[in-house]
């Protein structure tokens, strides 16, 4: 039931990575580039995303999960330095290509050279952090 | 294909250091009115216009 529901989440969140053109790394950097020539669509995306949330989220975690016992919420309140240094490097990252997580890993499947050579270069970034926060 | 290398290892450090991405911070932080996503949000969507527009120009 848990895997059916990820599943589930899984293609119809790609469907709209796909659909938004969120996996298109010229549509990205185009909004990016607000000054020069603006591409302002993907706005939309997010801010669509943001309004469906702000009026689900509420009664979504009022209620009990389908899947587990409570919701898992990050619990951290504080705007630290590790925050503003990582979304730092991921926006420069993000900038760069013009992809983010979640296209990048939606993108797998056209087993295009750069598709691939990002997830992997992704991929070797998270365990410079697991090997950073160890020392 | 070394500014797809670059990027990556970037995004994925970021994420990692940052607790979230676009889809962490942006769509799922902000409706749930987090600070932290608010700030994070607006950090890396102002690092991506400077290094979109410090690409243009090199």
């Amino acid at each position: 039931m848990k895997s059916l529901i990820a599943i589930v989440g899984g293609v119809l969140f790609s469907i709209g990575l796909v659909i938004s053109g969120m996996i298109n790394p010229n549509k990205v950097i185009g909004f990016l580039d607000i000054f020069g020539n603006w591409d302002y669509a993907l706005a939309f995306v997010m801010g669509g995303a943001v309004i469906v949330n702000l009026i689900l989220f509420p009664f979504i975690l009022k209620k009990k999960p389908l899947c587990d016992e409570t919701h898992h919420l990050p619990s951290n309140k504080q705007v630290d330095k590790k925050l503003i240094i990582g979304s730092a490097l991921f926006g420069i990252g993000w900038g760069l290509v013009g992809i983010c997580p979640g296209p990048g890993i939606v993108n797998l499947v056209t087993f295009d050279t750069k598709a691939l050579a990002f997830v992997g270069a992704m991929i070797v970034g998270m365990f410079a952090y697991r090997f950073l926060e160890s020392k | 294909m070394g500014v797809v290398l670059l990027g990556g290892f970037l995004v994925g450090l970021g994420t990692r250091i940052g607790s979230g991405c676009t889809s962490g911070h942006g769509v799922c932080g902000l409706p749930r009115k987090s600070l932290r996503s608010l700030s994070a949000t607006a950090i890396f969507m102002a690092f991506g216009i400077i290094t979109v527009f410090i690409m243009r120009l090199v």
